[in-house]
């Protein structure tokens, strides 16, 4: 109902929302360049529940949006009359150190979150972009992660309970505060990674880490990017426990990071330093300072302009497919530039380059990945790009059942319209 | 009673002689390793093929025949249970290791490969599969993939849903469809994700991609003997709170302790409590923890600990732990296997709950628990022949998965709902959460034909449409109002 004139819109949402706050929205509130007419802040489970409940019966569509620095990730959103932000859900509602557990509000940011889960010695293993800003709830959707999952995994495989506000505005749970636990279907996974588009994440519970007490980072620089492929191997071979294996270029080089005590990741580091020390290849080990300052860089590159794409591929396929990068974004005048998860075959690639060259690119890396064995999905980029080519590439076999599970939980498709992977579909069995 | 074209179509697709209706020969089938959860099938089919298994589904969703699919039976929830009126598809002779890929790490398999037999086909290469649940021996891998296994080593390695890359499946309406493969990732919504621990109820599974792990440099493990379950919880307890990740926690207390020492002589020290605890990975790290983790046991007043020297030494810890369930049955008639969650904080609690429980009802009740993450298994002794033993026994059960549910815990950590505690569903969610679960099976099963009454206490009817409007709980309660 984009007809509705926003004052209208805001009375009525003031007017039947009761003590939920409501107010019409800025230019800083707009997704993708596109403003709503109304944000509402609700505190509590139960006022997202009220804000869904009132946007269903008036049919309205609906945003959700957290810390704001994924807004331009996904499909491109469309026009909507609601978003519903989390500003206002940002309690970390449990620590159980002692369970090595805690649950929080999915407007917390992670940032916020581990600063209080320190105070145990523990942390929420992840490291994705933007961590001071970034919230639970856009982490979730996007199932983000950084360098150390390598080590820890992404957001779907430390949550154990969420609970979320259903479309049609009914508030819904699914697993629990215990680490081991097959009661019922995993809806936690399935919200992670939905790009909000099956329900408003109201607050999620997860397993949590102990924080090592040391670090080593070891640095392999090479001259070629072609080395690059015999030191992960040699990394992958080993009996080595890093809790990360980094490839970067421009210029190429392996980060191979060991968190524990410090007697152990003196070892480790040594270890790593004698096995991939050869072949002309310059190595060091840094700790301390020196390594924070080397991951602050790390983090910064994901700030720098440029679209951001998820390249997946089997592990051993990274090397070939550095080398393809080079000689195809030579060939398609793409500024590209590398750094991911080498030992998982999970590469963050930026490019920069006008739409077309960036669209001929990502369609002929696509067409080199057959069903499951790779994939490139755009996270960040334009809404010119991602309204040229869909961000999400095939999705496979699974499609429809995606689209069937839309179907269900969103009906009338009013949630994150646009956003999310798929739209809405009918049942795969019927 | 099956429709006779129906089974003679079956025959068609599949050979005659793996097709079984013979009342006689169907009782072999007609429960999973629960065993007083009893059914005949309809009828028993035996496919060879990924392409015969799509066959006799499309056949069953035409005939709106619902049916079962069973790997090696050793379920402890009843989800494999046959449906009287329905069609048992058996995956025993899908047991193909189909593709090894060590530099990847990966391997493909059938889902009626045993879930060991992974391990034994890659550790030459000095890899192996992390879910090792106890009865790894048998159990088959998509059954695993059913149930979300774990066993002793998910604390640290997590559970068969952190393992599985990608599955073939056949949907309930008899297509065949690829969900991820060998790579990360797969974009889009997490089928796998809600697919892994759907207990048979979204799909049937013909093919599973599996990921490996390397085998450690280090492993320690050792044993050690406390003169009270609190002394040993209390360890455990200590063992998280210094930061340790170790591999396995498990603890016995004396009744199975003893009952084991019958059965396979492990030669475990006279204790009201022993905890294994095993440590892996690399050399400097294993042997700083080890260190931490005798001292948190030494801290704890623990009478006795024993370090594995030998690998034969640790296989001994290991078959104790194992046998823990089967030995049961030599201390008594009869015994329940329960299966709870607890925060692990809250054992001492809960142990002298059981302890308090046990006394009332007269019933013994031995312990083992995955101790590192809160996964009871408490084994309640009765002897059936003994008038209202059996319903004695089961109502003592079930008081336990309320203690687990009191402290924030769940009613199954690894057996699953199966048909056994669907009555306990409504117990830990609401009826939205369950509705809502629901809504993937609608997505998936809307004719309910795949696995039908299990998990769910009452299946959605899934041709519902959006109704009318209904006035929302919120604004029932008075929190807004609707103008």
């Amino acid at each position: 109902m984009g007809s509705v004139p926003t004052d209208t819109l805001l009375v009525q949402a003031q007017s039947r929302l009761g003590q939920v706050s409501v107010r019409q929205s800025t230019d800083a509130d707009s997704i993708d360049g596109v403003r709503s007419q109304v944000v509402a802040e609700p505190a509590t489970g139960d006022e997202v529940a009220a804000v869904l409940g009132w946007a269903s019966a008036e049919q309205l569509t609906v945003s959700v949006r957290g810390g704001g620095t994924k807004l331009d990730w996904g499909g491109v959103s469309n026009l909507v009359d609601l978003i519903v932000s989390t500003a206002r859900l940002n309690r970390v509602i449990k620590h159980r150190h002692g369970d090595l557990t805690a649950t929080v509000d999915a407007g917390t940011t992670l940032g916020t979150l581990n600063a209080t889960l320190a105070a145990h010695g523990q942390w929420l293993p992840l490291d994705p972009p933007w961590s001071e800003q970034a919230t639970i709830g856009g982490i979730l959707a996007t199932n983000d992660s950084g360098s150390r999952r390598h080590r820890h995994g992404t957001p779907r495989d430390l949550i154990i309970g969420i609970t979320i506000v259903r479309p049609d505005g009914e508030l819904a749970k699914a697993g629990g505060i215990v680490v081991k636990n097959v009661a019922g279907y995993d809806l936690s996974r399935l919200m992670t990674g939905a790009f909000g588009s099956l329900g408003v994440i109201v607050d999620a519970t997860f397993k949590l880490a102990p924080v090592a007490p040391a670090s080593r980072t070891v640095i392999v620089e090479t001259d070629a990017v072609e080395t690059l492929a015999s030191v992960m191997a040699d990394v992958q071979a080993s009996t080595l426990t890093p809790t990360a294996v980094e490839v970067s270029c421009p210029p190429p080089r392996v980060l191979v990071r060991f968190d524990s005590v410090e007697t152990a990741v003196a070892q480790q580091a040594n270890e790593a330093i004698h096995l991939l020390a050869t072949g002309g290849r310059v190595t060091r080990a840094v700790a301390g300072v020196d390594a924070d300052g080397v991951w602050d860089d790390y983090a910064r590159w994901w700030s720098e302009p440029g679209t951001l794409v998820k390249v997946t591929m089997l592990p051993q396929n990274v090397g070939r497919t550095l080398g393809w990068f080079r000689q195809t974004s030579e060939r398609q005048n793409v500024e590209l530039a590398v750094q991911g998860r080498a030992g998982l075959g999970v590469l963050d690639v930026r490019l920069r380059g006008s739409v077309d060259a960036q669209v001929a690119l990502l369609s002929a890396l696509r067409e080199r990945f057959r069903s499951g064995e790779g994939a490139a999905v755009i996270r960040r980029g334009s809404p010119e790009l991602r309204t040229a080519i869909d961000p999400w590439g095939p999705l496979g076999d699974g499609r429809k059942i995606m689209q069937a599970i839309k179907q269900r939980f969103d009906p009338e498709g009013r949630l994150n319209p646009g956003r999310g992977p798929v739209s809405s579909g009918p049942a795969v069995g019927s | 009673m099956i429709d006779p074209t129906l089974i003679n179509a079956i025959e068609q697709a599949v050979g005659a002689e793996f097709v079984v209706s013979d009342r006689s020969e169907l009782a072999t089938y007609e429960s999973d390793g629960l065993a007083k959860l009893r059914s005949l099938p309809g009828l028993a089919v035996l496919p060879g093929t990924a392409a015969e298994v799509q066959r006799v589904v499309q056949l069953c969703h035409e005939h709106a025949v619902p049916f079962v699919a069973r790997g090696h039976g050793t379920g402890l929830s009843g989800g494999a249970m046959p449906h009287p009126d329905g069609v048992l598809i058996v995956m025993t002779r899908l047991n193909r290791i189909l593709d090894i890929d060590i530099p990847n790490q990966r391997i493909t398999v059938e889902p009626g490969v045993p879930n060991l037999n992974v391990t034994t086909a890659v550790s030459a290469e000095g890899c192996y599969y992390a879910p090792d649940p106890s009865s790894q021996v048998i159990c088959s891998i998509g059954g695993n993939v059913a149930e979300n296994s774990g066993g002793a080593h998910c604390l640290k390695y997590g559970f068969t849903v952190h393992h599985v890359l990608g599955v073939e499946i056949v949907l309930p309406n008899g297509e065949l469809v690829q969900i991820g493969g060998p790579a990360l990732d797969p974009p889009g919504l997490d089928l796998l994700g809600v697919l892994v621990g759907s207990e048979g109820t979204l799909a049937v599974v013909t093919k599973v991609t599996l990921r490996l792990l390397r085998k450690p440099a280090a492993v320690k493990t050792l044993l050690a003997a406390f003169d009270s379950t609190e002394a040993a919880g209390n360890a455990v307890s200590g063992i998280i709170s210094a930061g340790i990740i170790p591999a396995a926690v498990e603890m016995m207390d004396r009744i199975t302790i003893e009952a084991t020492e019958a059965a396979v002589h492990q030669n475990f020290p006279p204790a009201e409590a022993v905890l294994i605890v095993e440590l892996d990975g690399a050399e400097a790290d294993v042997s700083v923890f080890f260190e931490m983790v005798q001292q948190v046991c030494r801290d704890a007043d623990a009478r006795e600990i024993r370090v594995a020297q030998t690998e034969e030494q640790r296989a001994r810890f290991w078959m104790g732990r194992k046998a823990a369930f089967a030995a049961m049955g030599r201390v008594s008639p009869n015994y329940y296997v329960q299966d709870g969650v607890i925060p692990r904080t809250k054992l001492p609690e809960v142990l002298a709950r059981i302890r308090d429980l046990a006394a009332e009802s007269g019933l013994r009740i031995g312990n083992v628990f995955h101790a590192g993450d809160g996964n009871l298994h408490p084994l309640v002794c009765y002897d059936e022949r003994m008038e209202g033993q059996a319903e004695l026994a089961k109502r003592v059960a079930d008081e336990i998965l309320m203690f687990c549910l009191d402290v924030g815990g769940s009613i199954t950590g690894e057996h699953g709902v199966g048909a056994d505690k669907v009555d306990q569903m409504p117990k830990m969610f609401s009826d939205v959460d369950l509705d809502t679960m629901q809504l993937v099976r609608c997505a998936f099963d809307p004719k309910n034909l795949c696995n039908p009454n299990k998990v769910f206490p009452t299946p959605r009817l899934c041709g519902e449409v959006p109704g009318p409007y209904r006035a929302h709980p919120v604004e029932v309660a008075g929190l807004v109002e609707r103008v």
